[in-house]
């Protein structure tokens, strides 16, 4: 058995300064560790336009890494530019996932684009850093990962991994747009795709956990993490109507598997839920699991998604 | 090559169309019977909410001299997209083929966006009662954006050539504001995707198959190709990229290239086979090519003035 100790948060958007880009959300976070500090990938959004519509940035947070709660630095700069007109990416990237590989970084991001019926679209979309993860460019300007017969729309979440020379992608894929109250609101299901290089995509093409708080449950954030000879998913999921509160809010569910397509979903083992008051009192989402130092930890967002930051649990126990 | 103009053939504000389409018959597309032709054409509805269009699939059966209409039909092949779907508002065009005993239908579904106009992609439905109606595999495309096209992915012709699936489409290679005071403008080219089942494709991934002949800023569309004598040709419209919907010396013609090996294609409309009639329906504009054979004959659909909105003719291969 296990289960998460929270450590509190561990980083606020709003603490950043000199940056019109960086305002709030600091959403998604995903680690790569260095030397001397753990590399945090994060998304975040200037104030809203006149219309109230938001624009994202990916960026980073560089921690300490003998003191994850001693911020080191702040990119200067996106991580990413926005794509150019009608491109798939032209209103936000986010979110990201990165890995290394023959001595660079990669970088699997979601891309925003704006509709007229609903309000977005959102295609995975693939870039390369050179400088070690400060900067990336695209590797098209067209997503790696598009909408597809099963998968009709919003391919978001990007979570890569690599086990057994293969690369994996865990994502999400839109299911259906729900009116509620007059507004469309997307149910997104966990899915998966596997790749020889990380570029040419063979997807399952089914739903990777199975619902359970109702059947248009949105399921997000599937990170994978091995350990102990199993393959361990935890993820977020929330009901499909008035999900921007406590009740109907983001959780953290759990699942594993041996063999990383078949997985048993048991949420009762996610070891982590809502604090009674504070900043994830009222939903916790988007986990992301990484090992260091020989101790591991989770990253995730607290209230109203990461507006105010991500905070950091630790694992007390096994994963097994 | 030498073609002879039949003529418009089949003017929609001549005849009751479904969902309240009062105009347009575009890019038809020819399903050939024993007895008749089934000529698919996208119509249009206005979009009661905005004023916008919603585009159509509807058909004409006509007899085999393809003058005389036999029926209309009373409501669209396919129904548009759900909610946020690729193709909600509309599809446009739709490329059938027969195939194991069924009719494919190859839609070209329009979504609307936010920065631009439009968004496309191709998707794949499927008839089992010879066409008159066509059920999709799946909610979304069978080819869309990818990493090197990144936009508008539409427009697809299949045709199966010793077992395998070829398709010609278009992709986008993006958009531009032409002029301060114009909305965004696209440009597309002619690409090529091979598939063993018509349903899982391999792009040749943005590359244009078809040389320019107006610069970088010319438009390619609607690629349909016919194997003759041992060559194939195909045909196809292109245009300028801005200013070409109201400027004659600028819109659609239709273009011509053919290939031996499907791989490499020679482009030859420097001197069109087809060209414009001054005072006639396609005065200012040919566009949305279809070519077929029918008893030994080969035709070739098409549009002229004003995108289709008056209807489509034919022409008839002469030698």
């Amino acid at each position: 058995m296990y289960y998460w100790k929270k450590l509190g948060k561990v980083f606020s958007p709003q603490d950043v300064t000199g940056r019109s880009w960086l305002r709030e959300f600091a959403q998604a976070p995903a680690t790569l560790v260095f030397d001397d500090f753990v590399r945090c990938y994060f998304s975040c959004r200037p104030p809203a336009d006149a219309h109230g519509q938001y624009v994202s940035f990916s960026a980073y947070v560089d921690l300490d890494r003998a003191d994850l709660f001693k911020v080191r630095a702040v990119s200067q700069q996106p991580i990413l530019t926005l794509g150019g007109l009608g491109h798939f990416d032209e209103f936000g990237t986010y979110p990201v996932s990165v890995i290394r590989n023959d001595g660079e970084i990669r970088a699997y991001y979601a891309g925003w684009t704006r509709c007229e019926s609903v309000p977005f679209n959102v295609a995975i979309g693939m870039a390369t850093s050179s400088d070690g993860g400060i900067t990336f460019s695209k590797a098209g300007d067209g997503p790696v990962l598009p909408y597809s017969v099963d998968e009709p729309y919003v391919m978001s979440g990007p979570k890569i991994r690599r086990f057994n020379d293969t690369w994996y992608l865990w994502y999400i894929a839109g299911r259906k747009w729900k009116v509620v109250d007059g507004r469309a609101e997307p149910v997104y299901k966990i899915r998966m795709a596997s790749s020889p290089d990380g570029i040419a995509w063979t997807r399952m093409n089914k739903d990777l956990i199975p619902s359970r708080v109702e059947e248009d449950e949105a399921q997000a954030s599937p990170d994978v993490f091995f350990a102990n000879g199993r393959y361990h998913m935890f993820f977020c999921y929330r009901y499909s109507t008035h999900y921007r509160g406590r009740e109907n809010g983001y959780r953290i569910g759990y699942a594993s598997s041996t063999n990383l397509t078949d997985w048993l979903r048991d949420d009762s083992k996610a070891g982590i839920d809502v604090s009674a008051e504070g900043w994830d009192a009222e939903m916790i989402s988007y986990p992301h699991v990484f090992a260091l130092d020989g101790r591991t930890y989770m990253a995730y967002l607290g209230n109203q998604v990461g507006r105010h930051g991500f905070g950091l649990a630790e694992l007390n126990g096994t994963l097994e | 090559m030498k073609w002879k103009k039949l003529g418009k053939i089949f003017d929609p504000t001549q005849h009751r169309l479904p969902c309240n389409c009062v105009q347009f018959a575009q890019s038809p597309q020819a399903l050939v019977f024993d007895d008749f032709v089934r000529i698919y054409f996208s119509t249009r509805e206005v979009d009661q909410r905005n004023g916008k269009y919603l585009s159509h699939i509807a058909f004409v059966d006509m007899h085999k001299d393809l003058r005389e209409v036999i029926r209309v039909s009373d409501q669209p092949v396919i129904p548009l997209g759900a909610l946020g779907c690729f193709d909600e508002h509309g599809i446009f065009p739709m490329n059938v083929l027969r195939h194991d005993g069924l009719v494919y239908g190859y839609t070209c579904g329009w979504n609307r966006r936010v920065s631009v106009s439009v968004d496309t992609a191709i998707g794949l439905a499927i008839s089992r009662d010879d066409g008159l109606s066509f059920q999709r595999i799946g909610d979304g495309p069978v080819l869309a954006a990818s990493l090197h096209e990144p936009c508008l992915v539409g427009d697809g012709f299949v045709k199966v050539i010793g077992g395998v699936f070829h398709m010609w489409y278009i992709f986008g290679t993006g958009w531009k504001r032409f002029a301060e005071d114009a909305p965004p403008d696209r440009t597309y080219k002619i690409g090529h995707a091979l598939s063993a089942d018509g349903v899982n494709w391999t792009k040749e991934e943005a590359r244009q198959i078809i040389a320019n002949r107006l610069g970088a800023d010319e438009s390619q569309a609607l690629p349909t190709v016919i194997e003759l004598a041992g060559r194939y040709h195909m045909f196809f419209c292109f245009r300028q990229s801005f200013d070409f919907r109201k400027n004659a010396g600028r819109g659609y013609r239709i273009g011509h290239a053919s290939s031996t090996d499907l791989a490499n294609w020679t482009r030859d409309d420097e001197h069109p086979l087809l060209d414009v009639t001054a005072g006639d329906w396609d005065s200012d504009m040919l566009c949305y090519p279809h070519v077929f054979e029918s008893d030994g004959q080969v035709y070739l659909l098409y549009n002229g003035n004003d995108f289709g909105r008056y209807g489509f003719g034919l022409a008839m291969l002469e030698q």
